[in-house]
């Protein structure tokens, strides 16, 4: 029977051209205490190669992959891969993809590629937290992913102000902890 | 501000991974310094992240250490900073200690904060509660859940959602809440896309939507939860969600719900209730989103409790999505359709055309996925051309799939045996491709298969194997051909092709190879034929010098063995052969079963005794094997998981498991009937046990007493075993016996073993022993109708005691049960046969008879295929040629049976079965058999 629950993601991987890794986040639901499909660095890496091995340069969209489904899209040099459940909805998790391509297509204007991902990294993992928390599906309309994603501090002159703040900040915290 | 110019902010980003503990140094550094540098901060946690991202971890020390000084960063305001932040948070709450320490600044934060990083405090808050601080923040998740921002109360719903597991009572307080969310339209706000912080995008946009309604989804999933002990309310939850004014207008809520619908359908068991609820299913079918028609559709077609006009409605939804331009869609309407074909090959019959089209697929998944498809639906006309095509792309396709492709031709090679040609040309190729040892192993079991079940293949495929063995690089494969070898090559008119082959392997392999081939080679010197003897003789010989002392050991005793053959008298050569060629099997899985339990006795001073495992011949372990594999459910993977090497491999094994358990549970059963009669003595002159019949129920399940009975068959006598339960919980029965009276008084009843006493809610046996009659001509199967009756003393049973009182005489009584007839069935035990024709030949026409009957009275809903089955149940004969299979390409089948009687007499039989909607089922039924009165009574017993 299919599974109820909305933790519908197991990982989001984008790879570059040779199958190494640029961003990986395998979700776990955070209290539960179900042991991880993927526990160590190892096995993750030896997933992530073999699986790269049966997608790079084939554009198929699709694959069933060691019991999971698996999405993907190649863009220029880099791969990106929604991986869920054997029993997910397929059109589901490609949407999700999708929805997390156009936002990406967003917060990188319109230069998806390696070199992009690497020097906009905080824009990436801004983008990939408000499509996916821990295995919930958030969104999945790219505008309204990229939306979200924050534009990063401009120079500014530091104020003495915000300081004082802090230390208030800082004492109310002890209070909180002891 | 652009791209470019924050990259010169500090060395490049790209490139290389930074280091780590450069990255924990500097972090330290900015994190605690005075005024915090927004900007450089946020570069430096966007470092950090791409370190943890791509596998990097902090020792718990480290890890809190950095949390402590981010903690700090909550001193600038920067919302751009802040975002960051949080996620910072979010990954290293799991390897921090002291999380707990944020949750202060978090809670500001999601009352006072910015719109932008609020949905991200109130998600990482989750993170740092546990189950004891969660009470604490309830009125802010209920605030925040019923907030008109779509993006907060999806953030409220989410975190709700992960810290279920450790505070399901205090998130259960939020269903209210949540009911509201689920029905609730959210609209972003108006500044959404031009916000302050990130107006920079606004060019890029193409389009933006009011509202995606994904709370919907987040509340759904979250309401069933919390719902989902009481069935009542999620029944109503479904009734006001799945209307045709459905508030739902996410799609994802819409699967959600669809799954839900599924479960409680499922869980139901209740085809009433599927039913009602299938208008609600069927409306979403034709949904705009692909998702939601292929859910739908996924849905009614894995129950069985909808009919198959509702199934139907769901295959052409899936029809129309065969061709649509999105891959993924094709993926998955093919993967559901294949998926069904696995159990009801005729429903997908429709879509053969758009699955023929989707062969030449670009996405191989899906190619395989139509071609598995199409093999299970084909007929006889299209099988060859299907090969061809699929001969054709054989080499672009990785092993995984050459399996699945494999395995999906050996079915269709039993469903239709006269198309074996074709499938052997093409297994053939295939074992000469390239290939690792699951796949080699594939394509000889595909031939194995062929070999025992269709004898007309067995030469050309037993070349073929020889052939791959002069070049394999699997011992263990080459070691079962020449196993098989052994068996089938004597059988063969021209055996010494494959002695040849046999030693070539003696001379050239390594020594598992080469005992296996030398008992390959003694099995050969059992033909009648003294110059094949000698060559043998000589061959093994040869073996005696072997270095390995398992080939000399091997090589000497046949050569033993088959010197005293030579020499002695007829009765210890049938000992000889029996054990260089043994013609019975003992059963493996009570073997097995058997040894475990020995073992685990720990009695070893008695011998383990080899006589209570029933021994099968060849014959009989063919049947069994033929039955498990056309009948159609064995043959379904609990998982059409096609393309991945781990499912695939575990596939094979536990296919194999799922046989042998039904092959072991039907002789366990008939073991365990001989074992219980053996028990006692009043049976033990009545010999071995020839014959069981299934168990059939005399009563409803609900009565007072519960009846089953089960007919046993002796050489001379007939024991009717009823299995009696008494669910009264008051009421003792003593000397409950059963009265059965033989209609037609052929049969004498010799004695009964009644039940004593049978307790309250206790079970019983007893058993009733009826000489078998035999008519002048001695003949012995004769059918009879037994009307029973349950006879005992009822006594009341004192609640304060427990007991009977002493002077309750008890109350005698009767109690009808239904009537019990022995049939022809009853008498024969299903086998198979290679050559169908031959034997129907070999009985002679004169022992035939033939008439036609109307079925009628098999009353069955599921029309012909329906009738096959009673059928093949009533009769106990097997189908051969995969005539078990209805197509629902005619309106007319041909069912072909074969099976033994006890007395040991074949029988054959012929059934045209065609069906029209005015007179329901017609079958004329044509039976040979080895006597005529024995056709008859089979013949009689069709209808």
């Amino acid at each position: 029977m299919a599974d109820f629950s909305l933790y519908s993601i197991n990982a989001i991987l984008i790879l570059d051209n040779e199958g190494k890794r640029l961003f990986a986040k395998y979700y776990t639901p955070i209290h539960s205490t179900e042991p991880a499909p993927f526990p160590t660095l190892k096995s993750q890496l030896a997933f992530e190669s073999s699986l790269f091995s049966k997608t790079y340069k084939l554009k198929s969209d699709i694959i069933l992959f060691e019991n999971q489904v698996v999405v993907y899209k190649e863009i220029s040099d880099i791969i990106i891969y929604i991986i869920g459940n054997i029993d997910e909805n397929e059109a589901c998790l490609y949407q999700v993809l999708i929805g997390l391509r156009d936002a990406l297509d967003v917060v990188l204007r319109h230069a998806i590629d390696k070199k992009s991902v690497q020097e906009n990294y905080d824009f990436v993992c801004l983008a990939i937290d408000e499509t996916c928390d821990d295995g919930i599906i958030l969104e999945t309309e790219g505008s309204v992913i990229a939306s979200r994603v924050s534009t990063r501090p401009s120079a500014e002159t530091p104020s003495l102000r915000n300081i004082e703040l802090s230390e208030k900040g800082v004492s109310k915290l002890m209070s909180f902890l002891f | 501000m652009s791209a470019l110019s924050y990259k010169k902010f500090e060395d490049s980003d790209s490139g290389a991974l930074p280091d780590k503990m450069t990255i924990f140094q500097d972090c330290l550094q900015a994190f605690n310094a005075t005024p915090v540098n927004a900007k450089k901060c946020r570069l430096l946690l966007s470092r950090l992240m791409r370190l943890l991202y791509s596998g990097e971890t902090f020792p718990s020390q480290e890890a809190t250490t950095l949390f402590f000084s981010i903690s700090k960063l909550f001193q600038h305001k920067s919302s751009s900073l802040r975002q960051m932040i949080y996620l910072a948070i979010k990954e290293l709450a799991t390897i921090s200690d002291d999380v707990l320490m944020v949750t202060s600044s978090i809670m500001k934060d999601i009352q006072n904060g910015d719109l932008i990083f609020k949905p991200n405090s109130i998600r990482t808050l989750s993170r740092v509660l546990d189950g004891s601080t969660v009470h604490a923040t309830e009125r802010i998740f209920k605030n925040c859940i019923v907030d008109r921002n779509p993006n907060v109360s999806s953030a409220a719903l989410i975190s709700s959602y992960h810290l279920i597991p450790v505070a399901k009572d205090v998130v259960k307080r939020w269903t209210n809440e949540t009911q509201e969310a689920v029905f609730a339209q959210k609209y972003f706000p108006s500044n959404q896309f031009n916000n302050s912080s990130n107006s920079s995008y606004q060019d890029l946009y193409t389009s933006t939507p009011s509202s995606t309604f994904f709370t919907q989804y987040h509340a759904l999933g979250l309401l069933y939860i919390l719902r989902s002990h009481d069935k009542m309310a999620l029944m109503k939850m479904i009734q006001s969600l799945s209307g045709v004014n459905s508030p739902l207008k996410n799609s994802m809520a819409i699967v959600q719900l669809i799954k839900y619908i599924t479960k409680i359908v499922h869980d139901s068991n209740d085809p009433h209730l599927a039913n009602t609820l299938f208008p609600k299913l069927s409306n979403f079918l034709k949904h705009r989103s692909d998702m939601v028609g292929l859910e739908a559709s996924k849905a009614i077609l894995s129950s069985s409790l909808f009919t198959n006009e509702q199934h139907a409605t769901a295959i052409s939804t899936l029809q129309d999505l065969l061709s649509i331009p999105r891959t993924v869609t094709r993926f998955a309407a093919v993967r559901i359709l294949n998926r069904v074909a696995m159990k009801n090959p005729e429903k997908v019959v429709v879509c053969n055309v758009e699955l023929e089209n989707l062969i030449s697929d670009s996405n191989r998944s899906i190619a395989t996925y139509a071609i598995t498809t199409l093999l299970k639906t084909g007929s006889a006309e299209t099988v060859d051309r299907l090969i061809k095509t699929i001969s054709s792309f054989m080499n672009d396709i990785s092993d995984e799939f050459k399996i699945v492709v494999i395995d999906a031709i050996k079915n269709l090679s039993l469903k239709f045996p006269d198309k074996y040609k074709s499938m052997l040309v093409f297994l053939s190729d295939v074992l000469r491709d390239d290939g690792g040892f699951p796949f080699k192993s594939a394509v000889v079991e595909a031939l194995f298969d062929m070999i025992h079940f269709i004898p007309e293949s067995r030469d050309s495929a037993l070349e073929n194997l020889c052939e791959f063995i002069e070049d394999c690089e699997f011992t263990e494969l080459a070691v079962r051909i020449l196993h098989l070898l052994g068996q089938e090559g004597p059988k063969t008119k021209n055996p010494t092709l494959y002695i040849r082959h046999i030693y070539n392997r003696v001379v050239l392999e390594n020594s598992i190879v080469r005992s296996a081939a030398v008992s390959a080679l003694a099995k050969f010197g059992l033909i009648d034929d003294p110059t094949i003897r000698t060559s043998i003789e000589i061959l093994l010989n040869r073996c005696l010098c072997d270095v390995d002392d398992e080939v000399r050991d091997r090589a000497t005793l046949a050569l033993k063995l088959l010197k005293s053959k030579k020499n002695t008298s007829d009765s210890s050569n049938i000992i000889v052969s029996e054990f260089i060629r043994p013609s019975k099997l003992y059963s493996f899985p009570i073997l097995e079963q058997k040894l475990a339990l020995y073992i685990s006795k720990g009695a070893f001073e008695l011998p383990f005794d080899t006589s209570s495992i029933p021994q099968l011949s060849e014959d009989e372990i063919k049947a069994a094997e033929y039955q498990s594999k056309t009948s159609v459910t064995s043959t379904e993977p609990t998982r059409p998981t096609k393309s991945n090497r781990d499912s695939t491999i575990n596939h094979s094994p536990a296919n194999g498991s799922n046989e042998k358990n039904k092959f072991s549970e039907k002789d366990l059963l008939q073991q365990k009937y001989s074992q219980e009669i053996a028990s006692i003595e009043e049976f033990s002159s009545h010999g071995p046990l020839l014959h069981s019949s299934s168990i059939i129920e005399l009563t409803e399940k609900e009565t007072e007493f519960v009846v089953l009975c089960v007919k046993h068959l002796f050489k001379d006598y007939l024991v009717l075993q009823f299995n009696v339960e008494n669910t009264l919980p008051s009421i003792i029965l003593k000397m409950v016996s059963v009265v059965s009276i033989p209609s037609n008084d052929y049969y004498e009843e010799d004695f009964i073993l009644p039940i004593e006493t049978l307790a309250p809610e206790a079970k019983g046996t007893i058993y009733v022993s009826f000489k078998r009659p035999v008519d002048e001509e001695g003949f012995d199967i004769i059918a009879e109708s037994f009307s029973n009756t349950l006879s005992f003393t009822t006594h009341e049973v004192d609640p304060s005691t427990g007991e009977v009182s002493e002077e309750d005489e008890g109350f005698q009584d009767e109690y009808q049960i239904e009537d019990l007839d022995l049939i022809a069935g009853d008498f024969i035990i299903p086998s198979f046969v290679g050559n169908f024709s031959n034997i129907w030949d070999e009985l002679s026409k004169e022992n035939e008879n033939v008439a036609t009957f109307s079925l009628n009275s098999y009353n069955s809903t599921d029309g012909i295929q329906g009738v096959i089955d009673k059928l093949i149940e009533n009769l106990s004969m097997m189908a051969i040629e995969g005539t078990r299979t209805f197509e629902n390409s005619s309106n007319s089948h041909l069912l072909k049976l074969y099976g033994k009687c006890i007395n040991g007499e074949r029988i054959a039989g012929v059934i045209k079965l065609a069906s029209n909607s005015k007179d329901g089922v017609i079958a004329k039924a044509i039976i040979r058999a080895d006597s005529f009165k024995l056709s008859e009574v089979v013949l009689n017993s069709v209808a």
